[in-house]
């Protein structure tokens, strides 16, 4: 139980900036989920947390005290990697019961704490079974029950479900989210996965380049995106994004017009969801030609090739149009945020 | 009980099914067998002459007249009044002390296998796991030194041993053999390492172990069959080599297989090869034992490397 403080952190190889002046206060058992696309330094942030890299200039704090200069084993964290880092020649058993015993935890109690995580990860009936024996989701839940058989300070996760099948990751990550509030640790999580970070956070970061791009809650992230990286990034379809120009309130951008926005003339970029916005018979914003209609089971969608960028509308999933037939769609002013074309930054509504 | 057996049953059913399925046709199989056995007596040939031959005199095995000497034995059973004779590893073993060269290969074999293991599983560790640029070229420098021939090295040492006094002894000799075995052994287990994930390590340092701790509790568990595959290689290195141990050892400090060529180098003499045949033949044996006994672990040393990601 403890708060878990990154006060300025840089890492550097060389001349390659991995992460840039990481500053975060993550507050006691809070979950915390940092969020990226490969390469953004969300991995390495999680690796100095837990001591795996040295912190080129900064301060990591952890319940109060500077941990930048202790080894992993001091810290008082416990992690789960993405390919597990199970001791392939102990069983299930002896591997939860590893960090007890490398940490002289008393013998006699060792027993009743390895049994306590087994059975919260559900694994009574393998526990004698090698982790070769063991599928990939049965693993996962090994490095879960091992990281959680003592009551660390805080749980570490470095794409804990990123190996295993599509529906075994729907259902471990509920477990995990279980978890997390029954034990109540601050938890660090990483993921490339805007889904896991959307149901699973108290907060996002949004990382990008070795900086965090936005800090919030997922429904701020997603509702608010702080610049177009980030609102390209989160939801499943992306926010849709146009280049235009605005002159007196009002955007135009190839084949979009949109009236009464709020902002100062120049070129922007405009952006809304695809489920904000609605197919129309007539007196759209957008009015195009069809490029392309996907059938998504739940919903139906429609993607319009403006200038150089694809948009797309989410409809009704019985909705059927031919690709090139005209189809207009309402994009209201309400529902668009804006971009500066430079920054990317987005601008006040 | 019935769990594993019906458990075990289902493995093993849809195996037989693809053995079944891919059969080869009969003249490609008799093929291949005839090959093999061709193979295998090729090999084992020269094994089972020598040991044969080595209860016989030197007159059958050596005979002039007809090669089938060595087989019937004629020659020894008129010397000796018996079919087979113990005389070679009498002499080789009594007469000629061949005893001491076993005590002082085992020795050798010992202390290299060990020194080169200790060194060569610490550093190949260091090697997989250090970022540094650098390790790359002390690997090549390695490979550079695995690759001159022994002789060079050894011709080399011969001056300064004289000069510091301790040519002859087998310490030196030790030293020596450590010294040209040990690139290899670095290159083996180095890529033996590097076939074990690295979040092995970091696991166990964040369950509480120290980086040496991590080493000795969780890498070198899983790294058995790659130190003992190393280790057999080292150790005949070790036991089988001539060219260092015939240079640097006196007379009296000769490991088996100097010996062995001593008793050659004075065939004028008779039954004196008849020792060296003896000879040859106690030195293979323990081989045999040896590779038998760890066969199962070399094999998957040997192959471990290859499949693993």
């Amino acid at each position: 139980m403890a708060r878990l403080q990154l006060k300025n952190v840089n890492k550097r190889w060389g001349s390659y900036v991995a992460v840039k002046d990481f500053d975060l206060d993550i507050a006691d058992q809070e979950f915390l989920v940092l969020l990226g696309p490969s390469g953004c330094g969300k991995s390495t942030t999680m690796r100095m947390i837990a001591g795996l890299e040295d912190v080129t200039s900064g301060e990591i704090v952890l319940g109060g005290r500077n941990v930048n200069n202790l080894e992993p084993k001091d810290r008082d964290i416990s992690m789960v990697f993405q390919s597990y880092g199970l001791y392939p020649n102990l069983s299930v058993y002896e591997n939860i019961r590893f960090p007890l015993r490398v940490r002289k935890v008393p013998k006699e109690q060792h027993h009743e704490m390895v049994m306590t995580a087994i059975r919260m990860v559900e694994l009574e009936p393998f526990m004698d079974r090698r982790p070769a024996d063991l599928s990939g989701g049965q693993r996962q839940r090994v490095a879960l029950g091992r990281a959680i058989v003592r009551k660390p300070t805080v749980f570490l996760m470095d794409e804990p479900l990123s190996n295993l099948d599509a529906k075994l990751r729907v259902s471990t990550r509920a477990q995990i989210k279980n978890l997390q509030s029954k034990l109540k640790t601050t938890t660090v999580y990483v993921t490339h996965d805007q889904i896991e970070a959307m149901t699973l956070a108290d907060r996002v970061v949004v990382m990008n380049k070795g900086e965090i791009q936005q800090v919030g809650t997922p429904t701020e992230i997603y509702d608010n995106p702080a610049n177009t990286f980030v609102a390209s990034f989160i939801g499943s379809p992306a926010m849709n994004l146009v280049e235009g120009r605005i002159e007196g309130g009002t955007f135009t951008g190839d084949g979009i017009t949109v009236e009464g926005l709020k902002a100062p003339s120049g070129p922007v970029t405009l952006g809304f969801r695809a489920e904000d916005a609605s197919i129309v018979p007539s007196g759209g914003q957008i009015a195009a030609p069809v490029y392309a209609v996907e059938l998504l089971g739940e919903a139906s969608m429609i993607t319009w090739r403006l200038g150089e960028q694809l948009v797309s509308v989410k409809t009704a999933k019985d909705y059927r149009a031919e690709t090139g037939q005209m189809v207009e769609a309402s994009v209201p002013a309400a529902i668009c945020h804006l971009f500066d074309a430079e920054t990317g930054k987005a601008l006040p509504r | 009980m019935t769990d594993t057996t019906a458990a075990d049953a289902k493995l093993i059913a849809p195996r037989r099914r693809r053995r079944s399925a891919t059969a080869k046709p009969l003249p490609l199989i008799a093929l291949s067998v005839g090959f093999v056995a061709l193979w295998v007596i090729a090999a084992a040939f020269p094994f089972l002459w020598t040991a044969w031959g080595s209860f016989k005199v030197e007159a059958d095995f050596f005979s002039r007249q007809n090669w089938m000497n060595a087989v019937t034995g004629v020659q020894t059973l008129r010397q000796t009044g018996e079919a087979f004779t113990m005389d070679g590893y009498e002499g080789a073993w009594i007469e000629q002390e061949f005893w001491r060269a076993v005590i002082n290969t085992a020795i050798v074999t010992f202390f290299v296998t060990t020194i080169s293991l200790t060194f060569g599983t610490l550093g190949g560790y260091a090697l997989a796991r250090s970022g540094f640029r650098y390790t790359f070229w002390i690997l090549i420098m390695a490979l550079i030194f695995r690759a001159m021939p022994h002789v060079t090295l050894v011709s080399g040492y011969l001056l300064p041993f004289f000069e510091l006094g301790i040519w002859g002894y087998l310490p030196t000799t030790i030293i020596v053999l450590v010294a040209i075995n040990q690139p290899f052994t670095l290159w083996m287990l180095h890529s033996f390492f590097l076939s074990i994930p690295k979040d092995l390590d970091e696991s166990a340092m964040v369950d509480g172990c120290t980086r040496f701790q991590a080493f000795r509790l969780a890498v070198i568990p899983v790294m058995w069959p790659g130190v003992i595959t190393t280790g057999l290689f080292s150790f005949l290195l070790a036991y089988n080599d001539f060219t260092v141990t015939s240079m640097l050892l006196t007379a009296e400090n000769q490991t088996m297989v100097p010996k062995i060529n001593s008793f050659l180098g004075s065939t004028q003499a008779e039954g004196k090869v008849m020792y060296a045949v003896a000879a040859v033949v106690s030195a293979i044996a323990p081989l045999f034992v040896l590779i038998m006994f760890f066969q199962r672990q070399i094999v998957s040393g040997l192959t471990a490397g290859a499949v693993k990601g």
